[in-house]
Formats: structure tokens, sequence, C-alpha cells
């Protein structure tokens, strides 16, 4: 079986944007992913007029909650980063127990890259030092380059959203069948660690347990 | 769901999946129906039709059933139109208002702003797969329909036509568009204008052999060139704060229209309640229409003059202004709907333009041009001229009482309800008698510009000067009815250079607060009647009203003219120092009645008729 992988547009984002911003993303990968019956739960952002669906199921909504309260807090240990979160489906598949491995197995059949780069507004640093001298137009300059901000995040956003709607339509033939009683796919979310030659070592350990062609010899 | 190899399951996959995209597309873009459904998931069971292909959805609108019955050719497409309604000017202003959910009586412009196509393309000729191919492909074919419904319904969330679709669905706010869908089997091209505008998104087709499940939408890549916009309309409220009212502070201003002053006034249509009516406010000038509607706080549409309205002889309440209203209140309808943020500055109007229609004042101001004058510079409305016409008509009300015809229209200022006079014959300037007039019938067609309690709050400020004109009188002094302008007016009352009775500040509020002994009434009257021939005929009125008001009324009988009914009325209503008429002979009465008179004979000679003397009073 193939490991699809969809990396999706790079979006720069300021850190009091990253909780709506990856809720969306992932809810809305879970959602197409989450192929049992569900009543689909529509929530609109607050930052951006943007309307994403969850699959409704609160045990889903709180692991994800938890793996961004983590992103956060790596983020804020290292800013101004490029960061990426994976989102993988895999099956899980029973074999032979080994000395080094363990009886099941997950098979990635699929993973998902969200890339941010968590950029910090650039007239916070300046406009302290300087808004005791000028009055009023760094304020508005700042507001207005805000404002344009935010309108380039929601694109960019959206953008995500269509590319993800159109990775769903595009491959479909990958998906492992539907279990009865499941309503969505095992999935895994992977944030950076503390450093990055850790999560270079779960890429690879990921790679090998999902079987990519590449790894194999 | 189970796949099995039951002949016919394709086609029941294939008719479910549509309508499922029917019900899908139809609950995120009609607000009626989304409202249907959020009802029916509020209850936690799961219908049988929620659970084809995993997507709960709630009970389908029956319209969509029907719609399934009609399309049950699978083979034929089902095209689904998202319409966008747009609803132009009205010329039916009023209904739309007190309606505008059903705004649709003006022109308005349909464009479709997305196209789903739901077709299973087949070839004509195919071959079914057999035993464990199709229940393979069973469940390939119902896991991808599954996928690309969630992709649907993700879909039709990032679409620009959705959030149109969110603002419709706002209970709480009324728009000048509306969303409405045609389902079909068949499709009108779109013209090339249009097509530069959209943008068309193919959704991978469902391998179902022999066919395929093909879904595609076209769709207006924005919606920005539309002019969407919210209809203003004001939830049911209670106004206290309109003119006239007693705990309005006549000094308040009021912003004025651009146009000028013009009085807005209601059609005759009968009362509606301020509630009822976006925007409209209890103005005086909407009173004239609702004759014999007991006034409430809130409703100041009764308290005009009732014998205007009895006297239909010179005039027509109903029709004239209400035509012209009528009229009025239609062009502005457009007004209304595209610069709905322009009400909340004109405060007394109803809710058309402030430039729209005449009322009372236009009367007033032709024939009083000191009206003019006020129009012009302070009133928020703006007061079409000429209709002097109409204005002595409206002036020569009531034709029983030829007196009722001695005052000329003046300035609003001057105006007031018949029913004081007719309650308070013996012109009584309470503040109860005010309450009187609140109480009054329906004004003429120059009252109804002022709202009674408007009035009310004039004549309290006038220090019962017009109540005790218009109870000597005995006549309801249209003429004297105020516009809308009259709110600017009282702004403008310490602007005025013009001192005239009708100036509040000029005149003793009430009986009981004047402090100023008959001698100086006198030589006021002296001094102004003096003023008379230097001022112009419209000073003089002003003063005559202010001498009137501290005298007693012309058609009192003989006795009531004596000094000892002065002293009376005065020592009843303020506590006046009676010792004023005291050391006066009856000579100096008898002058001074002759100078009322005189001061009367003007007034008539300006109005047109002429009043019937009082004998006796010599």
């Amino acid at each position: 079986m193939n490991c699809e992988v969809c990396q999706l547009k790079e979006l720069k984002v300021e850190h009091f944007e990253i909780r709506e911003v990856l809720r969306c993303i992932l809810h809305t990968i879970v959602f197409h992913r989450a192929l049992g019956l569900l009543r689909p739960k529509d929530v609109d952002l607050e930052l951006f007029e943007i309307t994403y669906v969850q699959c409704g199921d609160v045990e889903l909504e709180k692991k994800i909650d938890e793996k961004i309260d983590h992103f956060v807090s790596w983020v804020e240990k290292h800013p101004n980063k490029k960061s990426q979160i994976c989102l993988s489906f895999y099956e899980v598949k029973s074999k032979q127990p080994s000395w080094f491995a363990n009886k099941t197995e997950r098979l990635y059949w699929e993973q998902w890259y969200v890339n941010l780069n968590v950029i910090q507004h650039p007239k916070r640093h300046s406009s302290k030092s300087h808004h005791t001298k000028v009055v009023v137009d760094p304020r508005e300059s700042a507001n207005e380059e805000r404002s344009s901000h935010r309108v380039m995040v929601e694109a960019s956003l959206r953008e995500v959203l269509f590319q993800i709607i159109k990775f769903v339509n595009e491959k479909k033939d990958h998906l492992p069948p539907i279990s009865e009683g499941v309503i969505y796919f095992p999935y895994e979310i992977t944030i950076p660690s503390s450093s990055d030659s850790a999560f270079g070592m779960d890429m690879i350990k990921r790679m090998l347990h999902s079987g990519h062609p590449t790894m194999l010899s | 769901m189970e796949m099995d190899r039951e002949p016919g399951k394709l086609e029941q996959i294939v008719s479910q999946f549509r309508s499922k995209i029917l019900h899908v597309i139809l609950e995120s873009r009609v607000p009626s129906l989304h409202h249907q459904q959020q009802e029916s998931l509020s209850l936690s069971r799961v219908r049988k039709t929620d659970k084809w292909f995993n997507l709960v959805l709630g009970d389908r609108p029956p319209a969509l059933e029907n719609l399934n019955f009609s399309l049950r050719n699978l083979l034929d497409p089902m095209v689904i139109d998202i319409i966008l309604v747009r609803h132009g000017p009205c010329s039916s202003s009023v209904d739309n208002l007190y309606a505008p959910s059903a705004a649709a009586a003006g022109p308005s412009t349909e464009t479709v702003i997305e196209r789903w196509v739901v077709q299973y393309d087949c070839p004509r000729v195919f071959a079914t797969p057999s035993g464990a191919e199709a229940a393979v492909s069973y469940k390939k074919i119902y896991k991808k329909c599954i996928l690309l419904l969630r992709s649907l319904y993700s879909q039709m969330r990032l679409l620009p036509a959705y959030r149109i679709f969110r603002q419709l669905s706002l209970l709480s706010q009324t728009y000048n568009f509306d969303l409405i869908y045609k389902v079909s089997s068949f499709s009108h091209p779109f013209s090339r204008e249009e097509e530069d505008g959209m943008k068309e998104y193919n959704f991978t087709p469902v391998e179902a052999p022999p066919g395929c499940l093909c879904v595609s939408v076209t769709y207006r890549t924005t919606l920005s060139d539309f002019n969407l916009e919210p209809l203003v309309s004001l939830p049911p409220k209670i106004i206290t704060d309109y003119v006239g009212s007693p705990t309005t502070d006549p000094m308040r201003s009021f912003p004025s229209s651009e146009r000028g002053a013009h009085a807005i006034s209601f059609p005759s249509r009968g009362l509606r309640s301020p509630s009822s009516i976006p925007f409209q406010r209890p103005h005086s000038w909407s009173s004239g229409f609702h004759r014999g509607i007991p006034p409430t706080k809130t409703q100041s549409l009764a308290g005009s003059p009732p014998a205007y309205r009895t006297s239909c002889k010179p005039y027509d309440i109903s029709s004239p202004p209400a035509d012209l209203f009528g009229n009025r209140i239609q062009n502005h309808r457009v007004s209304t709907l595209q610069q709905a943020t322009a009400y909340d500055e004109y405060k007394l109007s109803p809710p058309f333009s402030p430039s729209a229609s005449p009322s009372t004042p236009t009367y007033l101001t032709g024939a009083n041009p000191l009206l003019t004058r006020h129009c012009s510079e302070t009133a928020p409305v703006t007061i079409p001229l000429p209709l002097t016409g109409r204005s002595t008509r409206y002036l020569s009300p009531n034709s029983s009482d030829p007196s009722r015809h001695s005052l000329p229209p003046l300035s609003p200022r001057s105006s007031k309800h018949d029913a004081s006079s007719q309650e308070s014959p013996s012109g009584i300037r309470s503040y109860r008698k005010i309450e009187a007039l609140r109480a009054g019938e329906s004004p003429s067609g120059l009252s109804n510009l002022y709202s009674a309690p408007k009035v009310v709050r004039d004549s309290k400020d006038d220090s019962g000067r017009f109540s005790g004109l218009l109870s000597s009188s005995g006549s309801p002094r249209i003429g004297f009815s105020r516009s809308s302008s009259r709110l600017s007016f009282q702004d403008d009352m310490d602007d005025c250079e013009f001192s005239c009775p009708f100036d509040v500040d000029d005149v003793d509020v009430s009986d009981s607060s004047s402090q100023n002994t008959e001698s100086k009434k006198a030589s006021e009257f002296t001094a102004q009647s003096n003023l008379v021939g230097k001022k112009s005929q419209d000073a003089a009125v002003g003063i005559l009203v202010h001498l009137l008001r501290t005298a007693p009324p012309l058609r009192q009988d003989s006795s009531c003219y004596s000094t000892h009914s002065l002293k009376t009325e005065y020592d009843g209503g303020v506590g006046m120092a009676s010792g004023f008429f005291l050391p006066r002979k009856t000579a100096d009465a008898l002058e001074e009645l002759n100078s009322y008179r005189e001061m009367k004979d003007l007034l008539l000679s300006k109005s047109g008729t002429q009043a019937v003397r009082k004998e006796g009073m010599k």
C-alpha cells in the first residue's frame, strides 16, 4: 500500500493565529478521513471568515487541542522558525512478534504536512520604542499592516483547504476499507520535538514502519 | 451500509447519491431548508436516510422528496441553480416596509451564482459487473461516494455563496436580496458575460460501472459586485423621546435635511402603531390621519385638533395629504432601501426619506413667511413651496365656527389643538389642558403634522399662550399646527431674531410661573400694538397671540371681558396680582378691548375671513 503524502502550502501566521489555523486544517483533514457515521459540525473561525467542518467527536477534538497546545509551547521556545506538523493515518497490522518489533505495526497510508511559518508582527518591537515619539502614524500603519496580513492569511488558509479537498478527491484508492463502528481512521499527529534531530528520527522511524518504497532495499 | 449483489443496487446508490447531494447543497444555500434541518438535527435519533453515505443531515425537506421524484430518471442530469434575487426599488414602498421580507413588489434581478450539475454518465450500452466484482465494486463506489460527499460538504462552506447564505440565515435581519434554487434536468447555458465571472470545479468522478458519477460546480468567484445590504428595519420599540413628548426637551436639536425642511407624513391608511413601522416616529404630522385614537405615551398619532377632522368641508384631510404623501413615500422607497443608514439622522421622519412628502408645514410655509423662513433655516425636513392655496384651505377648517378662521397660519409654535379650545373655552393654560389636547381628536391636515404631545409640549412651553388663543377663539387653530420642522424651531428659538408670541422664551410658560403684572401686560400690549404697524404682519400676529393669551377669550360672554372675569381668570390660573385691575377704569378696559378687536381684524383680514364681532363687548 502506498503512502500518499500531501505537503500543504506554507502559511505565515502570527503566534495568536496558530490555534485557529491548526484547528481548522487538522479537523478538515480528519473530517475527510472520517468515513463512519457522523453528524458534521460547522465551526466558524473567529479570526477569519471561514467555516470548516468537524466530525463532532469530542474525544477527537480534545486530542487535537492537546497537540496544538504542545505545538504552541514548542513555538514559544523556538520563535521565528518554520515548523511542520504531520498528521498521519495508519492501519494497525499485526505481525509476528520479534525481539525488535512489537506485535502490531502501524502502516501509514497517508501523511499530511502542515507547514507553518510563525512570524512576529514587525511593528511590535519598533513601536514599543518609538510610540512615545510618534503619535498616530505608526499605529495606523501597524493596523493596516495587520489587517492586510489577516487578509493574506485568510486567503492562504482558504487555499490550503481547497488543496485538501482537491487531494481528497484525487486520491481515493489508497484508503483502507471502512471498519464497522469506526468513525475515523487511526491517526497520529506529530509535532516538532525539542530538537530537530529527534523530529528527523521520528520521520525516519515512520517511514520504516510505513514500508516506503525508497526505504526498502 | 452493506453492499451486496442485489440487482438495482447501483441504481439505489446513484439515486441516494443524487438525493444526498441535493440535500447537502440546499441545506447550505436555502435558509428556509436550513432552519428546518436545524430543527430536525436537534433530535437525537438517526433516520434511515441519514445513514446513507454516513452523513447525518437531518430530515429531508418535503421539497426534496418531490424533486427526487420528478428527477427519478437517473440518467438525466440534475442541475441545481442557486439564484441570487436582488430586490430593486419598490413602488409599493409602504407595504414593503411593513413586511420587508416580502419586498418583492419592485423589480428584482435574478442571477445564477452557483450551478451544480450531478450526472451519472453512463454509456448506452454497458455490461453489468458480475458477482464478486460487483460486490467489491459497490463497496468501492460507496466509499468513494462518501469521500466525494465529504469534500462537497466542505466545499459548500468555502464558496462565496455560503457567506450570503449565512447572512440570510440570520433571522434578526432582513436583506434586499434572497437566495432561491431551481432544480431541473437541463440548464440554460451561461452567457459569455456570465461566464467571465465564474469558475468551474469538477469533483473527481466516481467510477460506478458501467458509468461514473460526475459532480461539478460553476460558481461566481466574487459576489462583491452585487449591492447586497440589509434592509434597515427597526425592531419594535417604544419611542419616548418623540417630538412633543412631555419628556422630550423642546430645545432638543434635530438634524436638518440637506434639501431643506420637509415635513413627512404618513399616508392616510389608518392607524399604524409606531412599533409596526420601521423608523416611524409618532410625529405630529402623522396624527392628522388618525383621528380619535387615544394617545399613549409612545403614540403621538392623535391629539390634533379634532375640529378639523370633523369639518371636512373646506378641505379633505385624507386624500390630498395621503396622495401627496403616498407619492412621496413611494418615491423615497428607493432611498429608504439604499440609504438606510440615513434614517438615523432623521429622527422625526417616518421611514421615508426626509426629503419626502410635504406635509402641513408646506401649507404653512405658503401662508406664513415666517414659517418658511424657519423651515428653510432650521427644519430637518423640507417644506415644499408654495402651497398657499392648500394652506388656506387647511387654515379655514371649520365652517361652523368662523371664528376659528380668525387666526392665520403662522409659525408652528402657534399651533394649538382644537381640543384644548373645546375643552377649555375659558382658556385655561395649565398643563392639564394640554393633556386634554393630547387626548383630543385627530387633527386636520395641517395639525396632522404635529404630534399631539409635541403640540402639548409647545403649548406648555408657550405658557399657555396658544391654549389661551384657542380657547378664546374656540376654534382649532390649525394654522398654528406645527410641522416637523417645528422641532428644529424649538432649537432655534433662542436664535430666532423675530420675537413673537410664538417664541416660547418670550412668553410665560405657565400661569403659575408668570410673574407679570397686569400693568406690564397692558404696557406690553400697547407697545406691541404699536409695533404692529412697524413689524411684519406675522409679527403682529405673534403679538396678538401673546396678548390674547393673557386676555380673556374673544368668544367669551361680555362678562368674561370684564375686569372681574379677567381677574377671576388670572386668579384661578396663576394667582396674579389681581390688584392690577382694580385701579383701572372702564374706559381703559374698553380701549383695551378695542385694541384687541383691531388686532383680531387684522388677523382675520390675513386669513381672509371675517370674524364675528362680539356684540355686547362695547
